[in-house]
């Protein structure tokens, strides 16, 4: 009896799993490893974002691959290549994808955005620089899922100490010099002897490129890459003078520590702000604003509120006359080989939902223009963020972006480490880079 | 007739799957990574076959100079101290001294440290802030010296990491050897008037000179292909003074996505792992013919 009744069970299991709906799977991959707990506010927001996907879509199951930021892009590229169809979601950086055009790993979403996008939705998006970063050749590979951009920071309670107006940023790079001079010696003067006016980073990563020498390029009215001759141009005389100035900062007037070619970006920009061992920061980016609230320069502003302030910050757009901070997003994409396209997009429109988009920690900035006539984003604190977004341009669409990024960083730390010769450097470096990717 | 047959093939059937792997994951892909070093892939994926168009672009860049220059220093700077703190240790474990077990745990724990792990211990160490060598070379010098930043000691802290990984092989390998020396060679030494020194040059040195060699060889070769202690590191910087062809290649492959250049520079890692191999062979060759 027991056996007979073991084998209808048995049968009726086996008929439930031959003949029940089958079920569909999508892959998601993104870069937040649930075992880190910096990335534990991001894991959950996607599985928020999951399980509404799932509800809404029975018989979809949604699965997540992590990887690496700075691989996440090289793994679709080289995944791609060698015929692997299991991918759906990716995100992906708009740095990245004139070289995603190249390859072909990421599907047109133009045809999408044309039949789901109102004209009120794209306005939505469209306003900034930013959407269009994702395009390529007239196809959109990837769709923003905020801004990233950069500011210049200082500590108001050290510019009121050293006698500058805590309330006024410097408006220019010579302003930014004495402003930092002033505070490094009135700090130096009561004691702080490790303690420096600005930081930077000029370390072996592309946050140099982006955060310091690009943006410097552009006040001297050069560029570090001609789109018209496809060729790096970084040795320009504007390039000399934008790694003078780099060089200046550590040697001349000394008010960066030489540990700013070293080490990490967060611990040159964020840590020694909020540690106050540095009295401004440049390039403090908008992914950190959590973070500077949580060190008590800021209140009310991680998530916004109407009552978000920064009594212990100031924050202003970085010193330029002509020049531009550099802004760049999170996109997310769809793998050009992914046999659920479609359902790919679906899950990409539940992310972009402006009830979840607001919540995701990575964002950065909202991308979504009405989030910011909310009252919690019409602070000063965020309209500071908000010119810099307007503003901010993004990096060249070089489809060997990683390559220039490394050459031109390596090049500066053998300007700022070894004293090599500025113009000479810089020359051998952009022909170098230029021999071989020149005219791509 | 069968059964003779089926006794002369049946080995060759027992090593078949291992031949086949063999093939598969090594000959194939050395064979596919020398013809992609030929070639020049555009990213829309459209190959173009180059000759040594590769290899004279890397030739004619300063870059690739500084790489083989960088390389060489790196391999040298660690035989160069692994070497007399192997031997140093080997015999301080082969030894009748009572606690020398302890110190084979000791010197093992360098080699048995995953890469990473002993590499951020060592960053920890030369960090400006807190690190304890960063403040004693501060103090000696009365200014805060900045290890990582300065060509000279990044390149000198990343051969001083790999030499602290290495020594405790080579140090096994001697003390393997030093355990085949019959004691009676040592006894007619100390009754012909020969000193410790003596006996060490004349007597341990010669008679674990193979094993010597062979440590040497494969720490050498681990050196030469090492890409991720030295990015975990410096990522090759300041510039290029402390980037190898090694973390060259990791980062043209696996960072950039230029897979040709990438097996340009890994066929020209292996052509100077030949050239070691072979030097390194003829030594012990030409020792064993003395003999």
């Amino acid at each position: 009896m027991l056996k007979k009744a073991i084998a209808v069970v048995f049968a009726a299991a086996m008929a439930a799993m031959v003949f029940a709906a089958p079920t569909t799977v999508i892959k998601v991959a993104n870069f937040y490893d649930p075992m880190v707990e910096s990335a534990k506010a991001s894991v959950d927001w996607f599985a928020d974002v999951i399980a509404q996907f799932e509800a809404a879509n029975p018989g979809v199951k949604v699965e997540t691959e992590v990887f690496q930021w700075d691989q996440i892009d090289v793994k679709s590229m080289s995944d791609f290549r060698a015929g692997i169809k299991d991918h759906d979601v990716l995100l992906s950086s708009p740095q990245l994808m004139a070289q995603h055009g190249l390859v072909g790993d990421f599907a047109d979403l133009s045809n999408y955005v044309k039949k789901d996008f109102s004209k009120a939705e794209l306005a939505e998006f469209s306003w900034a620089s930013i959407w269009d970063k994702g395009d390529v050749n007239g196809k959109k590979l990837g769709i923003p899922l905020g801004v990233h951009t950069r500011a210049l920071v200082w500590n108001k309670e050290m510019f009121a100490k050293a006698g500058l107006d805590p309330n006024r940023a410097p408006k220019t790079l010579a302003e930014l010099v004495t402003y930092a001079q002033k505070v490094q010696k009135s700090q130096r003067d009561a004691g702080n002897s490790d303690f420096y006016g600005l930081g930077m980073f000029f370390g072996p990563s592309r946050a140099t490129i982006e955060l310091y020498f690009a943006p410097l390029i552009w006040e001297y009215s050069g560029d570090i890459w001609d789109a018209k001759t496809k060729k790096a141009s970084f040795a320009s005389p504007a390039g000399v003078k934008a790694a003078q100035f780099c060089k200046d900062l550590i040697t001349k007037y000394q008010i960066t520590p030489e540990t700013a070619v070293t080490g990490t970006y967060d611990g040159a920009i964020l840590d020694a702000f909020v540690n106050e061992k540095i009295g401004i920061s440049w390039g403090l980016g908008s992914y950190w604003i959590s973070a500077v609230q949580d060190k008590g320069f800021a209140s009310g502003v991680f998530p916004p509120s109407p009552e978000g302030r920064a009594d212990k910050m100031g924050i202003s757009l970085l010193p330029f006359t002509k020049g531009a901070t550099f802004n760049n997003s999170w996109d997310v994409s769809i793998y050009s080989k992914s046999e659920h396209k479609d359902l790919a997009w679906k899950f990409i429109q539940t992310m972009i939902k402006a009830e979840n988009i607001i919540g995701y920690p990575d964002a950065g900035l909202p991308l979504r223009a009405s989030l910011w006539t909310t009252p919690a984003m019409k602070t000063p604190f965020y309209n500071s963020w908000k010119q810099a977004v307007s503003t901010g341009r993004p990096m060249p669409p070089t489809a060997h972006y990683g390559e220039l990024a490394d050459t031109v960083a390596a090049a500066l730390q053998q300007i700022l480490v070894q004293d090599s010769d500025i113009a000479d450097t810089l020359k051998k470096a952009q022909d170098t880079y230029n021999a071989q990717y020149g005219g791509e | 007739m069968r059964y003779r047959v089926g006794k002369v093939t049946l080995p060759y059937l027992y090593l078949l799957s291992a031949t086949i792997l063999l093939v598969g994951l090594l000959v194939l892909p050395f064979i596919s990574g020398i013809a992609m070093s030929l070639q020049s892939m555009k990213l829309s994926g459209e190959v173009k076959w180059v000759g040594l168009g590769n290899f004279l672009m890397l030739f004619r860049e300063s870059r690739f100079a500084t790489d083989v220059r960088n390389s060489l220093f790196y391999i040298l700077g660690n035989i160069l101290l692994s070497t007399p703190f192997a031997y140093g240790a080997a015999l301080l474990i082969s030894s009748k001294f009572k606690q020398a077990f302890v110190f084979r745990g000791i010197f093992l724990l360098p080699w048995i440290i995953a890469p990473v792990v002993s590499t951020v211990l060592f960053r920890t160490m030369v960090d400006p802030a807190m690190g304890p060598v960063a403040k004693m070379l501060s103090t000696m010098a009365g200014k805060q010296i900045i290890i990582l930043s300065n060509a000279n000691l990044a390149l000198i802290t990343v051969i001083v990491h790999s030499f602290w990984r290495s020594f405790p092989f080579i140090m096994l390998f001697l003390a393997a050897g030093m355990a085949s020396i019959p004691d009676e060679l040592y006894e007619s030494a100390v009754v012909d008037g020969a000193n410790g020194w003596k006996r060490f040059i004349h007597i341990t040195v010669p008679l674990t000179s193979n094993q010597l060699g062979l440590s040497l060889l494969m720490v050498t070769i681990w050196t030469l292909h090492d890409a991720e202690t030295i990015y975990a590191f410096t990522q090759g910087g300041p510039g290029y003074s402390t980037e190898t062809l090694a973390v060259r290649l990791f980062k043209m492959s696996f960072i950039n996505f230029d897979l040709n250049m990438g097996s340009t520079i890994g066929v020209i890692l292996i052509l100077i792992s030949l050239v070691f191999m072979f030097f390194y062979l003829k030594l012990s060759i030409g020792k064993d013919m003395e003999k």
